[in-house]
Order: C-alpha cells, then sequence, then structure tokens
C-alpha cells in the first residue's frame, strides 16, 4: 500500500514528519505495518534551488558558452552555462555542488575552459521531469534560495507499506489516517459530504434489484445527469500520481481517488448504455459471455457474482466492469455504484480467472459495510465539483439486514496471562477507544464494542493483541517457560540420520540436498521402468505424484527415486571441474500406493565419481563401486546390522551395469542395490569418470534401531591364520566360497576374507583364482596343529566337492 | 696358558676393530668367546694344571677372558652407532610432501542449521517430531485456522496435487498431528521441507523451515519472547538483539514477526541487512484458540506458543551466502566449505 504523507496530512496532522519520514515510518513498523520503503523527492533532488541570474556575460573563451552570476538565497555563485534562452533577471533552477541529478550525474565544482563554474542551470530533462526540453528552465516568478523541490510542490513523501491480510482497514489513506490518530492521540478530520440534489429521482430513472443478498449484503446507487468528462484537474493527478495510478478522466479518477481515500471501492456506469435502465445483482448463468472493459472475452461459469442490465452482465461484482457500460469521454450520466460484496464471491472470482484489480484486492480483504453510502456521496461531492452534474435526490441502499457491531468480552486476567505482564486497567481503556471501540464494565468483565471497519476483531485474544501491540511489544518481559518433566517422544528417523551422517562424512562423504520434485520426463527417461527398482527391495510403485501447478516443466513431478536428482548433482560437479566427489542423500521418494493413496516413502542414496589421485604415490585404480561396498558394509557394522550380505542378481535397473550390480540383504530381505553407472549413460552424459551408484530404503534400516552394541568377551588364546588359494570359473562369485568355507570350518572360524585376485598365466583363461585368509580361534584353549590340518582339509574337500572349484 | 690367552686377546681385539658390521663381530665373538670358542678351548687345560696353579691361573685367564668381553662391547657400540647414523642418513624423508588424502566430508548446512538449532532448544525441553509433505488441505490450511477463500491463503503460494492434497506450505500442520497424538504438555520442534510457488535469488520452490510449538497452561507472549531471545543468543551471538512486531498469521494471536540485530555488522547497517540494522528472522506468537481446538483440545485449559524459522535464511545469515539455489545444486565445492 502506498502511502502519500501530504495525502495523510489532511486528515491528520502529520506536518513534523516531512522533515523525518523514517520516524513515522518506524511508528508504523512498530505498531505492525511494516515500512518497506520511502521515496522522497526531498532526498532525490537535494542542493537543488531556485536561482537568479543577476549578471550574464560571454564566456572569454568559448563562443557557445554563457558566464552567469546566479544568486542562490545565501550567496552569489558564477555557473557557466551552454543554454541560449536565459536572460538576466531570469528565475533559473541551479543544480549545485553535491546535487545528484537522474542518471548518477554529480555535479562537483569545475573550471569549464579556464572559468570557475559553481553548479549547473537544469533543463526539464535534466531534473528528469520530461523527455525532451529545449532549453534551461526559465522563470518569471520566484524566489532565490527556494529549494527546487517546494517551489514545483515535489515535497511529497512516499511511503510502501506492507499491509497484513487482516488490516484490510488500512487499504485507504483515511484508514490509515485513523490508525496513525490512534498511534499520536491526535483527532481525525473527515468531513460530511456536502452537494446540491436535484429533483430527480434515481428509482424512478432505473430499476435495481438485488437477487442475492448473500454475497452482496448491500448496494447503493445513485444517479448523476449531465456530467461533463474531461481532464482532471493537476492536484488529483498528482495525488493518483504519487500512489502509481494513472489518470484517466475525471469520473474513473475520482472513483479511484475515493476509494484510495476511503478504501470503498466505487464504479460508474454510463446511464445511456444500462439496457433497461435496469440493475440487476445476482449469479452469472453458466456458459454466458463477457467482455471486460480491457477487452478480455470470459465464460462464465454461473459462480460468479454479476451486476447486469436488461441485456446481460456489465460488470463482474468488485472485480471488473464490462467494456460497453464504462465511462467515456461521451457520457454524460452516471449511475454511480457503491456496494458492499463479501470477500469470499470476489476472491473466487478474480482467482477464477486471475483478474486482480485495486478493487478485487480490497473487496477480497474486505471492506466496511457501514462506509458504502459515505464513500458514494463523497464521490457525488467530487463529481458535480469537478465535472458538474446533477445528483438525484434519491439513492438506492439495498441493505436487507443491517451489519450490527461486534461485542466482545475480556477480562484483565486474561490479557494479562496472554502477555506476561501487569495491565493497567485506564490504559486499556484508553488504547480501546482510541482505536474507536466503545468500553464499558470494568476490568472483571469489559464490554467492548468493535467499529465495523476492525471486522478482524472477533474474539477475545484479538483485543490481547490489539492492547499488546498499541503498548509496545518491546515492552512485553521475557521469561523462559519452566521446564517440564514429562517423559520425552523421541523421534527415531532423525536421531538415526544425525546418526548416519556421522558414519558417512567420517568416511569422506557429503551430504546432498535436492528438490522432492523434478522433471516428469528427466525422470521417466532415467529410470525407464520403475518395476526394476521394486526388483531391487525398494519402496516405488510405477505411478509418480504429479504437480497440479508445477513453477515450470522442470518441477513438475515428485521424486520416485533419490538417483535422478543425484545424477543432475553429478553432471554440475563434472562440468564444473569437480573430478572427484562422494555424494549421499537421505529423503523422501513419492508414488501412488496400490490404494491409490499417496506414498512417501524415505530413502538412503549413494552417488561417487572418480578415485582420487595422489601426487607422487601410485594412483588408486580400483573401481568407485569397491570403495562405495565397503562405506555400506561400514555403516551396516555401525548400526549393529550384523546379519546382512550382497547377493548378484539378475534384474539389474536401466541405469546400472548390468554386470556391475548387486543387492544389498538384510535380515535375508532385500533392501537396496549397488552397482556401477551404466557405460551407455556415462557416455551419454559426457562423464569419463567411473561412478559408483546405490540406493537403499531407509525406513527399513530405522528397524529395530537404535541397536545397542554386545559385549563379547576377548579370548585368552591366539589365534591362528592359513590361507587358502581357489581356481574359478570367472563368473563364480566369491561369496558362495566363503560361505563354502565358513560352513565346513565351523565355530572354530573367527573370519575368513580374500585378500588376492589373479588371472592370467598357469590358469585358464575363463578361470580366476582367488586367495582367502582363514583366521581359526578357539575361546576354550590353544588350537594344535592336528586340528588346524584337519580344519583346512575339510574345507579343501567341503569347497572342491560342493562348488566346481580346486585348490591351487 | 696366561701367554696363549693374551696371544688370543691380541688377535680377537684386532679382528673386532677390524670387522666391519655387527653380524660380522657378531660372528667373531662365537669363535673366541661362544661354548666351543677359543677361550673356552683354553679354559679346558685349567684341569691338567697343578691345584696350586689353578686359581691363580684361572683367575688371570679369566681377567683377559673380560677384557675381550669388554672389547666386544664397546666395538660392538661403536658399530651400532655407525649403522644408525647410516640408517637416519638413509632414511630422510620429504616431509613437505603431501600425505594422502584423509576422507573429508560433510553434513549439508541446511542440516547443520537444523541440527544446531535443535541442540540449543532441546537444552529447554524441545524434541523433533516429523510429518508427511503431502498433506490434505484440512492439516495445511483449515485446521490451521485457514478457511477456503480466506485472504490469508494468499499469503502463502501453493502446490497442488488434486483438490484435496496439497504440498505442506509450512512445516505447522506437524502441530496439529502432534496434539492430536499426545498430550499437553507438548514442545516440540519441528524441522523440514516445504514448497511454495516462488523462485529468486531469496526465494526456491522447496526450501526447509524449523517450527516450535509449545503447548502448556498459562503461556504467555512473555514466556515465547524470552524462548526467543535465549535461541538468538545461543545461536547468534550473546550480542545480538531480539525485536517482535506485531504482524498477522492466522494460526496465532498475538503474532510477531521476529527480527535480531544482524549479526553482519552488529546493527550498525550493512548490504545484508539493507542498512537497517535489523534482520528477519522468522514469525511467532501464540497458539489461535481455534487451532487448539481443531486439534480437538480445550482452548480453555491449554495454551501454546509456536515461532518459526526459514532454515536457508538463518543459514545465509550465519554464513554469508549470498544465492539460495547453491544450497541445491551441491556443488562440492560449496559443499565442502561448511565444517
Amino acid at each position: 500500500m502506498k502511502l502519500s504523507l501530504k495525502w495523510l496530512n489532511e486528515y491528520v496532522d502529520v506536518e513534523e514528519f516531512f522533515e523525518n519520514p523514517q520516524s513515522l515510518g518506524d511508528m508504523l513498523t512498530r505498531a505492525g505495518l511494516e515500512l518497506e520503503g520511502i521515496e522522497s523527492h526531498r532526498d532525490n533532488y537535494k542542493n537543488i534551488v531556485i536561482g537568479k541570474i543577476v549578471e550574464k556575460a560571454k564566456h572569454p573563451d568559448a563562443d557557445k558558452l554563457s558566464l552567469c552570476k546566479v544568486d542562490v538565497g545565501d550567496k552569489v555563485v558564477p555557473i557557466v552555462c551552454g543554454a541560449k534562452n536565459h536572460n538576466q533577471g531570469d528565475y533559473v533552477v541551479a543544480a549545485l555542488p553535491g546535487a545528484v541529478l537522474p542518471g548518477d550525474f554529480k555535479i562537483k565544482k569545475s573550471k569549464i575552459r579556464g572559468e570557475e563554474s559553481c553548479g549547473m542551470l537544469c533543463s526539464e530533462k535534466e531534473l528528469g521531469l520530461s523527455d525532451e526540453s529545449a532549453g534551461i528552465i526559465t522563470l518569471k516568478k520566484a524566489t532565490a534560495g527556494q529549494s527546487f523541490v517546494d517551489h514545483y510542490e515535489l515535497n511529497d513523501v512516499v511511503f510502501d507499506l506492507s499491509v497484513t491480510p487482516n488490516r484490510a482497514d488500512c487499504l485507504s489513506h483515511v484508514g490509515l489516517a485513523r490508525e496513525v490518530s490512534c498511534l499520536l492521540g491526535r483527532p481525525l478530520k473527515l468531513n460530511e459530504p456536502q452537494f446540491k440534489t436535484s429533483k430527480e429521482s434515481t428509482k424512478k430513472i432505473v430499476t435495481l434489484s438485488l437477487e442475492d443478498s448473500g454475497n452482496c449484503p448491500r448496494y447503493a446507487g445513485r444517479v448523476i445527469r449531465g456530467v461533463k468528462v474531461g481532464a482532471s484537474p493537476l492536484w488529483l493527478q498528482k495525488k493518483l500520481e504519487a500512489v502509481d495510478i494513472n489518470s484517466i478522466n475525471n469520473i474513473v479518477d475520482i472513483t479511484n481517488f475515493v476509494m484510495l481515500e476511503l478504501g470503498q471501492p466505487l464504479h460508474a456506469f454510463d446511464l445511456k448504455q444500462l439496457g433497461g435502465p435496469k440493475v440487476v445483482i445476482s449469479k452469472s448463468k453458466h456458459q454466458e459471455a463477457f467482455k471486460t472493459l480491457d477487452g478480455t472475452e470470459l465464460k462464465l461459469t454461473g459462480d460468479e457474482l454479476v451486476i447486469r442490465d436488461s441485456q446481460g452482465p456489465i460488470a463482474l461484482a468488485g472485480v471488473i466492469g464490462g467494456v460497453n457500460s464504462g465511462v467515456t469521454d461521451e457520457t454524460q450520466d452516471l449511475f454511480l455504484e457503491s456496494a458492499h460484496f463479501t470477500q469470499k464471491t470476489v476472491r473466487q472470482t478474480a482467482r477464477r480467472f486471475g483478474i486482480e484489480t485495486d478493487s478485487s484486492y480490497r473487496f477480497s480483504r474486505g471492506t466496511d459495510p457501514e462506509g458504502v453510502v459515505f464513500a458514494m456521496n463523497r464521490a457525488c461531492e467530487l463529481i458535480q465539483t469537478l465535472a458538474g452534474g446533477d445528483v438525484a435526490e434519491d439513492f438506492y441502499d439495498e441493505y436487507p439486514k443491517p451489519f450490527k457491531k461486534q461485542t466482545i468480552l475480556v477480562n484483565k486476567a486474561f490479557i494479562q496471562s496472554k502477555l506476561g505482564y501487569e495491565v493497567d486497567e485506564s490504559e486499556f481503556e484508553d488504547w480501546m477507544s482510541r482505536l474507536g471501540c466503545e468500553v464499558s464494565g470494568s476490568a472483571k468483565q469489559w464490554k467492548v464494542l468493535v467499529p465495523t471497519y476492525r471486522w478482524d476483531l472477533n474474539e477475545s485474544v484479538d483485543l490481547v493483541e490489539e492492547y499488546a501491540r498499541l503498548h509496545g511489544y518491546e515492552n512485553i518481559p521475557e521469561y523462559l517457560p519452566e521446564v517440564s518433566t514429562e517423559p520425552i517422544v523421541k523421534d527415531t528417523s532423525f536421531e538415526l540420520e544425525r546418526h548416519v551422517e556421522s558414519i558417512l562424512t567420517t568416511q569422506g562423504y557429503m551430504q546432498a540436498m535436492n528438490y522432492h520434485f523434478i522433471n516428469y520426463k528427466e525422470q521417466v527417461d532415467f529410470l525407464k521402468a520403475t518395476e526394476p527398482l521394486k526388483a531391487v527391495g525398494l519402496k516405488t510403485t510405477s505411478t509418480p505424484v504429479r504437480v497440479k501447478n508445477p513453477l515450470n516443466e522442470e518441477l513438475d513431478s515428485m521424486r520416485l527415486s533419490l538417483l535422478p536428482g543425484l545424477t543432475r548433482n553429478l553432471t554440475h560437479n563434472v562440468r564444473h571441474g569437480n573430478e572427484f566427489g562422494r555424494l549421499y542423500e537421505i529423503g523422501a521418494c513419492f508414488s501412488f500406493g496400490a490404494d491409490k493413496e499417496y506414498q512417501q516413502h524415505y530413502n538412503l542414496a549413494f552417488m561417487c565419481w572418480g578415485q582420487k589421485e595422489s601426487l607422487w604415490e601410485k594412483p588408486a585404480s580400483r573401481p568407485v563401486v569397491y570403495d562405495l561396498k565397503s562405506s555400506i558394509e561400514n555403516m551396516m557394522t555401525q548400526l549393529n546390522i550384523k546379519n546382512f550380505e550382497w547377493r548378484g542378481f539378475d534384474a539389474a535397473p536401466d541405469f546400472v551395469h548390468p554386470g556391475q550390480c548387486s543387492g544389498l540383504f538384510c535380515e535375508g530381505q532385500l533392501i537396496g542395490f549397488i552397482g556401477s553407472m551404466h557405460p551407455s549413460r556415462l557416455k551419454t552424459l559426457k562423464i569419463k569418470e567411473d561412478v559408483a551408484v546405490a540406493e537403499l530404503d531407509w525406513e527399513r534400516l530405522l528397524r529395530r534401531q537404535p541397536r545397542v552394541s554386545s559385549f563379547a568377551p576377548l579370548s585368552k588364546f591366539p589365534s591362528v591364520e592359513r590361507d587358502l588359494a581357489f581356481v574359478m570359473p570367472q563368473g563364480l562369485a566369491s561369496v558362495a566360497v566363503t560361505k563354502e568355507i565358513k560352513k565346513a570350518a565351523g565355530a572354530l572360524l573367527e573370519d575368513v576374507r580374500a585378500f588376492d585376485v589373479y588371472r592370467g598365466e598357469h590358469i585358464g583363461e575363463d578361470e580366476k583364482c582367488i586367495s582367502f585368509k582363514l583366521r581359526y580361534q578357539d575361546k576354550k584353549g590353544t588350537l594344535n596343529d592336528g586340528q588346524i590340518k584337519k580344519l583346512q582339509q575339510d574345507v579343501i574337500n567341503s569347497v572342491t566337492t560342493q562348488l566346481s572349484v580346486r585348490i591351487r | 696358558m696366561q701367554k696363549k690367552a693374551k696371544l688370543i686377546l691380541t688377535e680377537a681385539k684386532e679382528a673386532f676393530e677390524k670387522s666391519p658390521t655387527t653380524k660380522l663381530l657378531y660372528d667373531l665373538k662365537v669363535k673366541y668367546l661362544g661354548k666351543q670358542g677359543l677361550f673356552s678351548e683354553l679354559m679346558k687345560g685349567l684341569g691338567k694344571l697343578s691345584k696350586e696353579d689353578r686359581p691363580q691361573v684361572g683367575k688371570e685367564v679369566n681377567i683377559v677372558k673380560n677384557e675381550l668381553e669388554s672389547a666386544y662391547q664397546v666395538r660392538l657400540q661403536q658399530l651400532d652407532d655407525l649403522e644408525m647414523n647410516k640408517k637416519l642418513q638413509t632414511e630422510h624423508l620429504d616431509l613437505t610432501l603431501p600425505g594422502p588424502d584423509a576422507p573429508r566430508g560433510n553434513q549439508h548446512p541446511l542440516t547443520q542449521t537444523m541440527q544446531e538449532i535443535v541442540g540449543i532448544l532441546s537444552k529447554i525441553g524441545f524434541t523433533v517430531r516429523t510429518g508427511p509433505l503431502i498433506e490434505t488441505d484440512w492439516y495445511n490450511f483449515e485446521a490451521l485456522n485457514i478457511p477456503k477463500d480466506h485472504p490469508a491463503r494468499d499469503m502463502q503460494d501453493t502446490f497442488y496435487i488434486d483438490d484435496t492434497h496439497v504440498l505442506r506450505t509450512h512445516t505447522s500442520p506437524v502441530q496439529i498431528h502432534t496434539m492430536q497424538d499426545e498430550k499437553p504438555p507438548i514442545r516440540i520442534l519441528s524441522p523440514g521441507s516445504v514448497f511454495r510457488c516462488d523462485a529468486d535469488v531469496t526465494h526456491s520452490p522447496n526450501f526447509y523451515q524449523i517450527e516450535g510449538l509449545l503447548i502448556d497452561k498459562d503461556v504467555s507472549m512473555a514466556h515465547l519472547k524470552g524462548t526467543i531471545s535465549f535461541f538468538v543468543k545461543q545461536y547468534f551471538g550473546t550480542k545480538i538483539k531480539t525485536r517482535f512486531r506485531p504482524s498477522f498469521f492466522p494460526f496465532t494471536e498475538p503474532s510477531a514477526e521476529v527480527d535480531c540485530s544482524c549479526p553482519q555488522c552488529n546493527g550498525k547497517g550493512c548490504r545484508i541487512c539493507s542498512h537497517t540494522g535489523w534482520i528477519e528472522i522468522g514469525g511467532s506468537g501464540l497458539v489461535h484458540p481455534n487451532v487448539i481446538k481443531s486439534a480437538g483440545l480445550d482452548s480453555d485449559e491449554f495454551t501454546g506458543y509456536a515461532f518459526g524459522f526459514g532454515v536457508e535464511r538463518m543459514a545465509m545469515i550465519k554464513y554469508g551466502v549470498d544465492d539460495i539455489r547453491l544450497f541445491n545444486e551441491n556443488d562440492v565445492r560449496f559443499l565442502g566449505q561448511f565444517n
């Protein structure tokens, strides 16, 4: 809301704030009307004054320049000027050193061709007053030394205030004047409109029928005949201009002026264009056509409240007028509408067609039903003064159920309990009456009658807020609430997230956070089908959740998986030269369940690319996917999940290398997968680095967490290590051998792990040789050679007979 | 015999001196002083001597043997020192070379921010509660005193999934879920993702909020102010001041906007605070009785306060980040800056 200080000053005395507008802005901010900016010409035109040319001479060293002595009030200064249209004795506009002209043109003291010049004589163009100008401004009558803004009456200050949706009463100058008069304790000046009426009768000229008083509780209208449509006087144009409203003609300007003055939107119909002349306030008809005054053609639905004449709709109530019934230069007779439409109907209609006008903005936030007739008459007064015309003696005022002022009961103890400090009774009563409320009763129970323009005040807590803000939020004391000793419910997921994060970050992973939505097509292209995701244990269905009104199509679908987003991060990073990265993300994915319900499921995903090359050591050359695998295993171990294993599977997701993919089984259940990114994807993305991905069902990891570590006694006896190497087909998974080893060796085997893989000479081309280190341990005694020999033999026998494997 | 012993001593001493390594020295020790060594051989001759001579000769030979022993020790020490010096010289490492990169990861700055806020407020009894991101219109709006067609709906540009479901526009629906599930006193913090149809340098369509809710008996604005002041001092520093301004949120009454004095310039005025010295950090207020009622609690018996902060905003103020979009690009050069 733009507030002109000059305009405000007409209703409440704010003279002193022209010098210090910021302090008024601060006061309003403290009262809840946040100041967003101040526009002051006084600041824009600093050091620009009216001067009188007391002497004009030719510049001794330049034919086209003149050397003027200019009286600028407190002194006479020399100014060199290039214009030709000025004479001795003229008053001119002089920009003195320190002034900044539009376009950031700073004025400084200088020497022009050897002559001192203490400023510049300005043209209208140079001052930003017009686009073109011939020569500098010359005035016949003025006062030397007067500031330019005062002479040109540009001394207004315009405030930009953020008005919250509950304070629609502040969307006008009188509304804000009321607030300021309350805050400063100064009287509000508002006169009853004065005009002459003719013998004519509105009711005889126009028939009116209010058919929907539910959506239009009050409708007033008055005929004015014989107006002269023309340009508005300068004062009106300037007022509207100050608050960024374009001047159109005197009638339209007056309706806008009254809206900005009183907050009541008005509409003027051209009486001659009204079919009938008849005015009906009713719902539209389904599929009815309506053309707005800016030429947009609309198809109405039957839900909008419209004003219609005998032919059809002539206005969308409270939103916008029609093209055929508006005021034009030929208009002579008017039907002036001032009405109270409900917030709901105006808001719905405005949103349905995407039309927001100053009128719909105010109606959808609420207007004062009791202000309807006053505003209409104020417009009549102005029209008669500025455009002439005869105002009809009577007027319509359909108001079947007059509004009653709201009564709110409140007591001192209640206010104190809400605010936490002692409330002064007389201060409360004083503030309430300054707000325009009538207060009766006592502190035990006040009865507060609220004015109709404060429809946001409905219950006792609303008055608590009014008192608190007027008394000052800065006066509310500060206490910490007592800490309760009730047991605390923990959010396991949140806590485990932090735990897993600490595990992963110490292993070098960075946390990524992507939007929960993504481009539909990008996601489909990436995942191809979601069945493979289900097949690897993720709780994803094939139907993504779409956003009905996306910000743009880049973000039109909720994510089914975390990997499309992480792949975006991968390409972003590689494109920016980050050849190494380890990212993880924990986040919600969305899909439709079998029961058509929205399903939100948390996953944990990884995106790893590149190996760090040391500068002088042998570069690391192992596939990235093994790094990721050991990080996940490390995480599982630190989560105290003991029973997990990797198993190969056939149904690898489309974006994963089919030969480098494995499923993670946790306590017998598949909960996700790990793999290298498919080489064809990397080719498309133009990525040369080796890339590994994984996605796991986060909620499955949460099961029975936090799991407490359990202590196992330490053995007093030494363990024994033995190596075994087996030759096996390339396709056999090493885990099959380890499993067999464990089975054969039984409880005395403490640990077994593969430590070397060999391919090449001495064994077949499609064979590999894996060496395993077995660690035996007996908790009850020392193992002797015989026992170990037997265990080793059992292992060899079992592995070589059960699997197509031979000992090397 | 003594003569012979002396001869051995001279020979051995010379051999010890010439021995270049500890290993060869040890071999010499075995040759002269070992069980089968020359001295042992010589000692065997003692038995052939007369009883009277035996002690004297034995004593003298032993002296010689001890002398040889100490000669060995001296040479051993010499050789040890030589070898150690050589080792030290050959094992020189250029420690100005870089060591292998230790893994270095970190949480996302937004997680760190939420974590820090949770950490501070958990000291005064707040615990975390989370909720779904797709909400019904009722949980996101109506239960929070924002009826259909209320102008307050314009305050939050909403993403719709269908006619009755929205992407939650704030974390406040968690208030309702919590009040429905738990009995007062309630003291929760709800961090999480929220959605609004808005995007520029300071607005993200999918950003994070953290919201606090306290429901108890006799909760006042003074408690709210105390809590937020406590928080601001802990989060930004003890010099930072808090300011409350009247405002409007449909789910609180009275409502207050919270500003803190600019932590970048200590309230003197800078680019970050648009030269006002103050920075808006969030909204707060006493929970509106209608909200308490819609969650099924008695609004005469229970009162409470709520407050909410934008997590990106808190992070931007604290770390000086100037473009909100950086938080979602996940550029490792960006992520790696927040330790």
